[in-house]
């Protein structure tokens, strides 16, 4: 185990320093874009456009959809959808690079691959619904609403991390 | 009332002031020709230098594919004709200039010479088939004889049937963004690229693998070079050409071409096929289909966006 450890040591980039670029990297966001990150409002596009294909008149009446419906413009033809395949292109590359690229589920030996994708998919679920009506998630709302020093963007961040320290009680079995 | 059209008389319902004749199946056609052209292309040049036994999948499923790339891409192109059965009339005639009546011509030696190429190698890719009739075995020992004249009239004729998808477009002197020398060898190099990644896509041999990606990554940066190439030389022509290349940087099909074909179609392939050679591991079927994505929607924004340029008044 330990020895495992040992070699994965510098597959990842340290923390820190990540978060330290991911800084720098809304600064040039805002720069080059006029706005920040996000990254649960490419998901949103994405269903928006689906429903707006498959039943446009549901998408048309309803209250939440079609906040997000222009005509003659595609939903998609958004930065943050960009931003969403850039991200998986990325993603893609660095795994690449340094090896990684192999279809596996991440989860504690404790437990099933099974039982960690269902919990993945049900709290993916909730923090998709959660982000919705915050207005965003923790890089659309927290992290880029916190960069304008906006007063929801530290709210939600408080929030995000504040219940996630809560709930981690109840299923650190998942884990530990 | 839209008098200045009607008065100017550029009201000419789907051919002006935009055409809106050629469709989906256009493209199609132009893709698979493309890169059926690019497989024969291999296929013969392998051939002629006598490298065959390395190159297993070149030579026999992948011009399988391109047989049936080429029979899909004729059905899709009779099927958007309008007068589908005045197509036998290209025949009756040759003319040397026009891009059509070479077009009509190659792609029936091409064909039917793949086609025996095909028959030739049936016995190696289905050890199990019989042609139960003597005469077709002499035949068939016959067209393996002359397998590599075969591959010396298909390879000039593979160069030829692949800039003909390009030069069919820029034959057309009315649409501006279609009329410029690049798109021949443009789509020339497209379509040996597709080839190449569809070669990669079914090859099971590592060495051929390596280098027909080796071979796909050069085509790739020479494709990006010509795409700069386009662009700036429409930028530096009239302003007839700098509305039409807006359609492409600032327009209707920015993000399609260049997102899709630009991004996900050539660079990011390209990147990944650059760090499978340094030796790390990747599906290769990942940039093989991102190629051959890329292609096609370079196809149909090339043959869409074409079509909406036009000469100023």
């Amino acid at each position: 185990m330990k020895e495992k450890k040992q070699k994965n040591r510098h597959v990842y980039w340290n923390p820190y320093f990540g978060g330290f670029l991911l800084g720098i990297l809304i600064i040039l966001t805002f720069y080059f874009t006029g706005r920040g990150l996000g990254a649960s409002g490419a998901l949103k596009s994405g269903v928006v456009a689906i429903v707006h294909t498959v039943a446009p008149e549901h998408a048309e009446n309803n209250a939440y959809y079609s906040k997000f419906i222009k005509e003659g413009e595609s939903p998609l033809n958004s930065w943050l959808v960009y931003e969403a395949i850039g991200v998986l292109i990325g993603a893609f590359l660095s795994g690449a690079i340094t090896g990684r690229l192999k279809l596996k589920v991440q989860h504690s030996p404790k437990i099933t691959g099974k039982r960690r994708i269902i919990f993945a998919l049900a709290g993916g679920t909730l923090f998709g619904l959660g982000a919705q009506i915050a207005r965003g998630c923790t890089s659309g709302a927290a992290l880029s609403g916190m960069s304008v020093l906006a007063t929801g963007g530290f709210i939600t961040m408080i929030a995000i991390f504040g219940t996630g320290y809560v709930f981690a009680y109840f299923f650190r079995k998942n884990w530990i | 009332m839209q008098e200045e059209i009607f008065i100017s008389g550029r009201n000419i319902p789907n051919i002006d002031p935009v055409l809106q004749v050629w469709h989906f199946p256009i493209s199609l056609y132009l893709f698979l020709g493309g890169m059926a052209a690019g497989i024969i292309f291999f296929a013969s040049l392998f051939t002629i230098m006598r490298k065959e036994k390395d190159f297993p999948t070149t030579v026999k499923g992948a011009m399988l594919v391109a047989v049936i790339a080429i029979s899909v891409g004729l059905v899709a192109l009779m099927y958007d004709l309008t007068h589908m059965f005045y197509a036998w009339q290209l025949y009756t005639t040759i003319r040397l200039e026009s891009p059509m009546s070479w077009g009509a011509w190659v792609l029936l030696i091409v064909s039917l010479l793949s086609f025996l190429w095909v028959f030739s190698y049936s016995n190696e890719m289905f050890p199990k088939w019989d042609w139960k009739f003597d005469f077709i075995k002499k035949f068939q020992a016959y067209v393996i004889e002359n397998r590599r004249t075969i591959a010396m009239i298909l390879l000039p004729l593979s160069v030829i049937l692949g800039i003909y998808t390009g030069i069919l477009l820029s034959a057309f002197n009315a649409r501006p963004l279609w009329n410029n020398p690049i798109l021949g060898p443009l789509f020339l190099t497209s379509g040996l690229s597709t080839g190449a990644a569809a070669i990669i896509l079914f090859s099971k041999n590592h060495y051929e693998k390596h280098l027909m990606t080796k071979i796909d990554l050069a085509l790739i940066i020479l494709e990006l070079g010509l795409i700069i190439h386009l662009l700036m030389g429409m930028a530096a022509g009239s302003a007839v050409q700098i509305e039409a290349m807006q359609v492409l940087v600032n327009g209707e099909f920015t993000v399609m071409f260049f997102v899709f074909v630009v991004i996900l179609g050539l660079i990011f392939p390209a990147m990944l096929e650059g760090i499978e050679l340094m030796g790390r591991k990747i599906p290769s079927i990942i940039p093989a289909l991102l190629i051959l994505m890329g292609g096609l929607i370079f196809r149909m924004v090339m043959v869409e966006a074409g079509q909406l340029t036009r000469y100023l008044y």
